[in-house]
């Protein structure tokens, strides 16, 4: 139960901001956290330029996207999700759960905690996204910012509790600034008005956290054999970091 | 043989600014501590959290504080520590959180663990030294860190 990893830090303009909450986590026990940058239907895409604070005590951070998407259309170009190391999505509508849930190719869906859910939940697509090691994404910081938020948060999150009995949970921060990080232990027990059982709260934090970040790993990697690293770039820091993924199967390393 | 067991929470208080951190009382702890829990568990939540609830220690200059609250329901005010958003005192709001380190069932045990932190803190404050006079000290401390001793001894110097 060593490794914690925070898997929602919401990208933000201001360069200190961002690494204050990093620092935070660091100090809390994180020992990974994720940046996530949100793209909105029409936007335009984001600059991807990572961020890396200077690093005071060895904390991995990783890049993160997240399509809100409405139209399984706006899902579908796909080189530039090789950039980031996950790939989320926040279904807004019950056919596109249902299509994120069995044929997307991400590794975490999003489930809405600032509103009330607009469809149910139904076993089928949920244990369809189990079995393909998709995972669902609670974040909790809105519940901390404002009551009727927390409202939603709990009603959203056991009626998912409901139908996924726990499976394939990851709870996480959706953290703006470092006051609104908590730490490990404290989520893990959130978790219990989650409806999650104190052995899932904890799992939800560890372990399935590192479980979604090899399944973003593999994807880069062809089938989970191969892995491919461009050599001609000045390495980023962050290519030096993929240098042994830790992989399920041997892996050959061609240039 | 009856025995009122209980849990003492150990958390730390975790400021943006830390000279907010000396405003700090066990009071203003105590009431935002029974608000938190009365917004998150309503009246069952505030009436059981009157029950043998109590901060027993504070220390202003780390931030750490004891909680005490009865071991059937220790769960309830734990879920409740992540809602807190600030600490009021005579009148200003100090945004904060807290952040639980460990649960014992007796002040010995959380001590235990907290010289252990503490050993902790100061290792890793070390290679942030400025100045060797600084590390030196902090190196006195690490090797005193003792339960006897009656505060933890810690070098606050960032």
């Amino acid at each position: 139960m060593a490794v914690f990893m925070d898997l929602n830090i919401t990208y933000t303009t201001d360069k200190k901001r961002l690494r204050s909450v990093i620092e935070t986590a660091a100090h809390l026990g994180y020992s990974t956290v994720a940046i996530n940058y949100v793209v909105d239907l029409q936007q335009k895409k984001q600059v991807s330029s990572s961020v890396f604070p200077g690093k005071s005590r060895p904390i991995k951070v990783l890049n993160r996207l997240t399509v809100v998407a409405s139209d399984p259309s706006h899902f579908r170009p796909n080189a530039e999700y090789k950039a980031y190391d996950l790939v989320a999505v926040y279904p807004t509508t019950e056919k596109l759960f249902h299509a994120a849930c069995m044929t997307f190719d991400v590794d975490i869906i999003c489930v809405a905690v600032i509103e009330k859910q607009p469809f149910f939940f139904k076993r089928s697509p949920i244990n369809g996204a189990i079995e393909r090691g998709v995972f669902f994404e609670i974040s909790y910081t809105p519940a901390i910012r404002d009551s009727t938020m927390r409202r939603y948060t709990i009603a959203n999150a056991i009626s998912l509790m409901e139908t996924c009995k726990g499976k394939n949970v990851i709870v996480t921060s959706g953290a703006e600034k470092p006051l609104e990080l908590r730490g490990p232990y404290d989520i893990a027990n959130l978790g219990l008005l989650f409806g999650l059982s104190e052995g899932d709260g904890k799992a939800a934090i560890s372990t399935n956290c590192r479980a979604v970040h090899l399944h973003g790993e593999t994807r880069k990697t062809a089938l989970g054999i191969v892995h491919t690293m461009k050599k001609d770039q000045p390495l980023t820091e962050r290519q030096e970091e993929e240098h042994a993924p830790v992989s399920k199967r041997a892996k050959i390393e061609t240039v | 043989m009856v025995r009122l067991k209980s849990r003492y929470l150990l958390c730390g208080v975790c400021v943006s600014d830390r000279r907010n951190l000396s405003l700090l009382d066990d009071r203003a702890i105590y009431t935002a501590t029974k608000a938190a829990v009365a917004r998150a568990h309503g009246d069952y939540g505030a009436a059981l959290s009157s029950l043998g609830f109590s901060v027993k220690y504070l220390n202003a200059h780390t931030g750490i504080v004891f909680l005490r609250c009865r071991k059937s329901h220790y769960r309830l005010i734990w879920s409740a520590l992540p809602f807190i958003t600030s600490l009021e005192n005579r009148g200003q709001r100090v945004p904060c959180f807290l952040n639980c380190l460990h649960v014992g069932g007796t002040i010995r045990t959380c001590q235990k663990f907290l010289v252990r932190y503490n050993t902790q803190q100061l290792h890793r404050m070390l290679p942030l030294c400025q100045s060797e006079a600084e590390r030196s000290e902090i190196r006195k401390s690490v090797l005193s860190c003792t339960l006897k001793k009656e505060a933890d001894d810690e070098e606050e110097d960032e």
